[in-house]
């Protein structure tokens, strides 16, 4: 489990940014990247914000996805570019439909991956503390945090016992398969959560008085840049709207 | 002082009550052993001293408990948390953050300590706790016995009076209890007061003062550890409770004039690094086929890679295993062996145990009958797999490997957390698996090794120590 996707490691080297930030990256990059919202003005910008992961895994040290990412990133654009017109039917359809897929999802997928590894629970609790957001939403997200590496584990566990009893995806009964699997990973999360919200209570969350935080977080100028370069396409995204409201006013 | 006065408590989803008006007065300062066999109410009366009675774990509760004068059973969880630490079983499930550091701190920042304070108490109890080297680092990488001092640590840090334990040593190695004694040591040098539900007991001889033994929800007795200590085997048995002289040394059952086996079974190649880290390297090691071999050793000698070996799931392992002139390699090994995990729970699948034991198996109704009657299954043939106990669980996996024609199989820790019976339940299983199957039991239980095992496998940083018996 030591080099599992949602791990994260104990000791950071690199750039470290504050988990506002990564947040905002990560949303900016969901609005525009994934969700393609705003015009051309925001997607002659966007290659530059979709391209932000990656020297950010590099500096984190993960640079075999960063490698990754990079060789899918551009080669679906070469591919969809340069052999995407000579294609017809039903292989350009699927051509376009991955490509597509890869270069639209990757970036926010990777992005969301950095922010999981790099970013502890107390660094999260604190960054949502400062940002004013109630204990509501901030102790069951970084819950969330806790428990996915803890279902990768478990589900690490499961799978090895299916392959043991020989169980195995595309067999004789698809639906099946999935039921075998998600029963026991279930039983156990529902354990595993039940102990751990028992040990944390015994520990004192949810108190009445305000939690402290030992991370110390803050904004830097590293920050500061990637937020700026954020900002951008937000900003051309609202002066669309406005544009498109006077238009459609005068018209 | 901890004032225990007529307590009774049903959950809410029981039959039975796992209190009965139960009275104790624990006075500052005391070490109380608390011991019992499975379901005889020790983890309860945990539970009704650190306030998850009745505030999480929900039931019927009367009579009252006072922590120092605080109501506990009145009182919110986080107000009893400043008072009353508390370190759990599993040590996968009671860290909440993923990294040391800030689980140490955590207890803490809940309770709104300011942040210069709580750096100097982290600082403190990891240096206290003898942990400073494992600050900073990811939690999910530590293992169980250094999971386990980061708990007692987090605990520790909040400076309460009163620590409650509900069995840590279930899943820790002789060494790492060797630790946690320490541990236990230290907080009762400075006057803390300790109470600890245990299984196993001797590791506590010198810690505790005083033994209170459960029996159906009432104190069974009620003792000076002095007293407790010089009970005869037979007493402990009574009481369903291991011996508290056990010894800590791995030794195989005699054979009591049974000829060793003729059966060989030949090991070649148990080789595999992770990264440039050599976890297990065994050239050829000879044992002895369908019987029971216990495999120990410290943590990180190589015992679950060397099981991973065994059951073909170590990608590119070049393991072989030769039994009666057969060869198996990867692939056949994956097919005829079968691991019973620790956490039975990860193999069970279906809804019925028949259904479970006949899945991805060809048998017929009557080997499906034997294996079950043979196993004491055949009353649960309809239950579900996720409704039994632990024991029954194990069972279920034990036949659903049988019946699939495995002959190799591999338990990991088959009796940690169990109690004296349960522990003798699992050993006669086993041992009736001799002939039908070559057994391997990963285990840090010298009480079962004594029980069932015909040869000891003590295996050390990645080689072979020694081989008791079997040669």
């Amino acid at each position: 489990m030591a080099n599992s996707v949602l791990m994260i490691e104990g000791k950071r080297s690199g750039l470290v940014l504050d988990p506002r930030t990564k947040l905002l990256l990560l949303l900016t990059m969901a609005v525009f990247g994934l969700g393609g919202a705003g015009s051309d003005a925001v997607n002659a910008v966007l290659p530059f914000i979709l391209l932000v992961p990656y020297p950010l895994l590099l500096l984190a040290g993960k640079w075999k996805w960063a490698l990754f990412g990079v060789v899918a990133y551009v080669g679906s654009d070469l591919l969809m570019h340069y052999v995407g017109p000579l294609l017809t039917g039903l292989p350009s359809f699927l051509l376009l439909g991955s490509c597509a897929i890869l270069n639209r999802f990757l970036p926010s997928i990777l992005m969301a991956a950095y922010l999981m590894t790099t970013t502890t629970v107390s660094e999260f609790t604190a960054a949502m503390q400062r940002m004013h957001v109630t204990e509501k939403i901030t102790i069951p997200l970084s819950v969330m945090f806790r428990f996915f590496p803890t279902v990768a584990d478990e589900a690490a566990s499961i799978n090895c016992a299916m392959r043991m009893r020989d169980i195995r995806f595309g067999g004789r009964n698809m639906a099946k398969t999935v039921e075998y699997r998600m029963v026991p990973l279930m039983t156990c999360c529902v354990k595993i959560g039940e102990e751990l919200s028992a040990a944390a209570l015994t520990r004192g969350l949810g108190g009445v008085v305000e939690r402290t935080n030992i991370c110390r977080i803050g904004l830097k100028a590293q920050d500061i840049i990637v937020m700026a370069l954020c900002a951008v396409p937000w900003v051309l995204l609202i002066i669309d709207l406005i544009n498109g409201a006077f238009q459609g006013g005068l018209l | 002082m901890i004032e225990i006065d007529h307590v009774s408590f049903r959950h809410s989803k029981a039959d039975g009550p796992s209190l009965r008006d139960v009275s104790l007065t624990i006075a500052d300062g005391e070490c109380v052993l608390l011991c019992g066999a499975s379901g005889s109410g020790k983890t309860t009366l945990t539970r009704v001293i650190n306030g998850l009675i009745p505030h999480y774990y929900e039931g019927d509760m009367s009579g009252s408990v006072r922590v120092n004068g605080l109501d506990v059973t009145g009182a919110e969880l986080y107000e009893t948390a400043r008072m009353v630490g508390s370190v759990f079983q599993n040590p996968r499930s009671q860290f909440f953050c993923v990294d040391s550091t800030s689980e140490l701190a955590f207890a803490c920042e809940n309770m709104g300590i300011n942040e210069d304070e709580i750096a100097e108490r982290v600082d403190e109890a990891a240096r206290d706790m003898g942990i400073e080297d494992l600050l900073g680092r990811s939690l999910f990488a530590l293992s169980g016995g250094e999971k386990q001092k980061i708990a007692c640590g987090s605990v520790s840090a909040l400076h309460p009076d009163v620590f409650v334990l509900d069995e840590p040593s279930s899943n820790l190695d002789l060494a790492s209890i060797e630790d946690l004694r320490e541990l236990l040591k230290k907080w009762k040098a400075c006057g803390k007061t300790l109470i600890i539900a245990e299984h196993r007991l001797y590791w506590l001889r010198d810690v505790c003062d005083r033994v209170i033994c459960m029996k159906d929800g009432r104190v069974g007795f009620d003792m000076p550890m002095d007293h407790f200590a010089s009970f005869s085997e037979e007493e402990y048995r009574a009481f369903g409770l291991r011996s508290i002289n056990a010894l800590t040394l791995f030794v195989p059952k005699e054979r009591n004039g049974v000829q060793e086996g003729s059966r060989r079974m030949v090991l070649r190649g148990f080789r595999h690094s992770y990264g440039n880290v050599e976890a297990l390297d065994i050239d050829r090691l000879e044992l002895p086929a369908g019987e029971v071999i216990a495999v120990v050793g410290p943590n990180g000698a190589g015992k679950s890679t060397f099981a991973k070996c065994l059951c073909g799931q170590q990608r590119r392992s070049k393991a072989t295993i030769e039994v009666d002139g057969e060869l198996r390699k990867r692939r056949q090994l994956a097919k005829s062996s079968y691991m019973v995990m620790q956490d039975v729970n990860h193999q069970l699948f279906c809804e019925a145990v028949d259904e479970e034991v006949r899945l991805g198996a060809d048998v017929t109704e009557e080997e499906v009958a034997e294996v079950l009657g043979a196993l004491d299954l055949l009353p649960l043939a309809k239950r579900h797999p996720m409704s039994l106990s632990g024991g029954q669980k194990q069972r279920v996996a034990v036949a659903s490997a049988l019946l699939s024609g495995k002959d190799l199989l591999v338990f990991d820790e088959p009796t940690s957390g169990m109690d004296f019976q349960n522990m003798e339940l699992t050993a006669s299983l086993l041992s009736s698996l001799c002939g039908k199957a070559s057994v391997f039991v990963i285990t840090h239980d010298p009480d079962l090794v004594r029980r069932c095992c015909t040869s000891v496998l003590h295996l050390e940083a990645g080689h072979v120590k020694t081989v008791i018996g079997g040669r």
